[in-house]
């Protein structure tokens, strides 16, 4: 989902409101690549098939094939530490977010009387609760973006394997035109999970802090 | 900031009422607290929703120690009854809050943990204030369909929830209720909307009308005192409610 299509807000949100944005637009693009690294397992089993009908025409394709299939289970495996990353981040920033209200409101107690030196214990703790949450988000934050480094790595090694296949497919013989159908689809949808994983590492969540 | 004014006292024996915030902006719902204190301690009624906190803590806090409040009661689960349930509970995590059973898990939800919460059976049950024993007097869907109100049969004060409310216009802002029929036309239209049923309004009117009652403390409006109270319980006897757009 892009962000033109997250629901209007009338003023622009700042703090942990537009983190919690931000969040959710990384959410979506993750949901995306989850959605293609399925697509290309299914294409890899295809391939496999296709290099046995081959026979040894193809033995070099079906090794590609099958190392393109595991890519796509480490890719979703990655995705799904990513997912529950994200899921700890958004657990953070609403805490942040039911916190910043409270804040707000403890901060118009005006005359506590008697009462001013509890107050000031009650908002002294809660400032170190807050340094908590702000040190916990900035790590989440960190370990987020090596965890896209990784996946962007990851995904580095699936085009190379894309763009091999392709080579491989010439050597296909009478097979060859469906071969190189097969491997130039892999390579779209590496480049496409790329594309996405570029953009997720773009994300103003990482460069705001 | 809103005002505290003593509707009772006897000793260390107190009601005060937390009232009238002229900063509050209009489009929430002007809410009456109640704090009865005895002896140390002091329990809560109805603190209010979260941003009409600052105010009413400020003007308890005026004259009460907030930490030395060890409960809340609250009449029912409304936002406007204790949304602001968790900043309170932040000046005593001990705190306890008394609510019917039937909210017991749904208020955790505004704040509080699994040990804050008192649930209180149908039939009601005594809440104790550093010795003083105050009852909580059933009265089911009026409006809500597991509800309490208060009764302090020494002070011989009822705080009654959202029964005897009533919608005042601007200017109209007296603290008891003055001119009866001038004042019941504003409680109308409330009492017929928000009371959803005939059978359980004439229960509590027979329950309440056995008890000796000095002031009746709604959440909304003003207090009925004197004879006020009985006219307001004949008046309530008589309104069928429970009616939409009437
Ligand atoms: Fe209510
Ligand atoms: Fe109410």
């Amino acid at each position: 989902m892009s962000a033109a299509l997250l629901p209007a807000v009338a003023a622009k949100p700042s703090g942990a409101a537009a983190d919690l944005l931000r969040i959710v637009t990384i959410n979506e693009q993750i949901k995306r690549v989850v959605g293609v690294s399925f697509k290309i397992n299914i294409m890899a089993l295809n391939a496999i098939f296709l290099a046995k009908r081959a026979g040894t025409a193809a033995l070099g394709f079906g090794v590609l094939s099958n190392e393109l299939r595991v890519f796509s289970r480490d890719l979703r495996n990655c995705m799904e530490a990513l997912t529950g990353l994200i899921h700890d981040c958004v657990n953070e920033v609403s805490i942040s977010l039911r916190n910043g209200r409270q804040d707000r409101l403890l901060a118009e107690v005006g005359q506590a009387g008697a009462a001013a030196a509890l107050l000031g214990r009650v908002l002294q703790q809660r400032a170190a609760e807050r340094d908590g949450h702000v040190r916990r988000l900035a790590a989440l934050r960190r370990q987020l973006k090596r965890a896209l480094d990784d996946a962007f790595q990851m995904v580095e090694l699936g085009g190379v394997l894309a763009k091999s296949a392709k080579i491989e497919a010439a050597y296909g013989q009478s097979f060859a035109p469906s071969l190189a159908q097969v491997s130039g689809e892999f390579d779209g949808i590496v480049e496409e999970i790329r594309g996405s994983l570029e953009a997720l590492r773009r994300s103003p969540f990482f460069a705001a802090h | 900031m809103k005002t505290t004014r003593t509707l009772f006292q006897d000793g260390d024996h107190k009601w005060l009422a937390i009232v009238r915030d002229p900063d509050k902006p209009g489009y929430l719902i002007d809410t009456n607290e109640y704090l009865i204190t005895h002896g140390e301690r002091g329990l809560l009624l109805d603190p209010g929703g979260a941003e009409i906190f600052p105010a009413v803590f400020s003007a308890l806090s005026a004259e009460f120690d907030p930490s030395a409040l060890t409960g809340i009661f609250a009449s029912h689960q409304d936002p406007d009854i204790c949304s602001s349930l968790a900043l309170w509970l932040e000046f005593n995590p001990g705190m306890r809050c008394y609510v019917s059973w039937l909210w017991a898990s749904f208020l955790p939800h505004f704040g509080g943990t699994g040990d804050t919460f008192v649930a209180i059976p149908d039939e009601g049950m005594e809440i104790p204030v550093d010795g003083l024993m105050l009852q909580a007097i059933p009265a089911h869907y009026l409006h809500a369909s597991g509800n309490f109100h208060l009764y302090d049969k020494l002070a011989r004060l009822l705080f009654s929830g959202d029964v005897g409310a009533a919608l005042l216009p601007p200017g109209r802002d007296g603290l008891f209720v003055e001119d009866f029929d001038a004042h019941i036309r504003h409680a109308e239209a409330f009492h017929k909307r928000w009371m959803g049923s005939n059978e359980a309004k004439r229960q509590w009117c027979e329950r309440v009308s056995g008890m000796a009652i000095d002031m009746l403390c709604p959440q909304h409006g003003a207090i009925y005192t004197g004879r006020d109270v009985e006219r307001f319980i004949n008046w309530f006897a008589e309104l069928p409610v429970g009616i939409t757009g009437g």
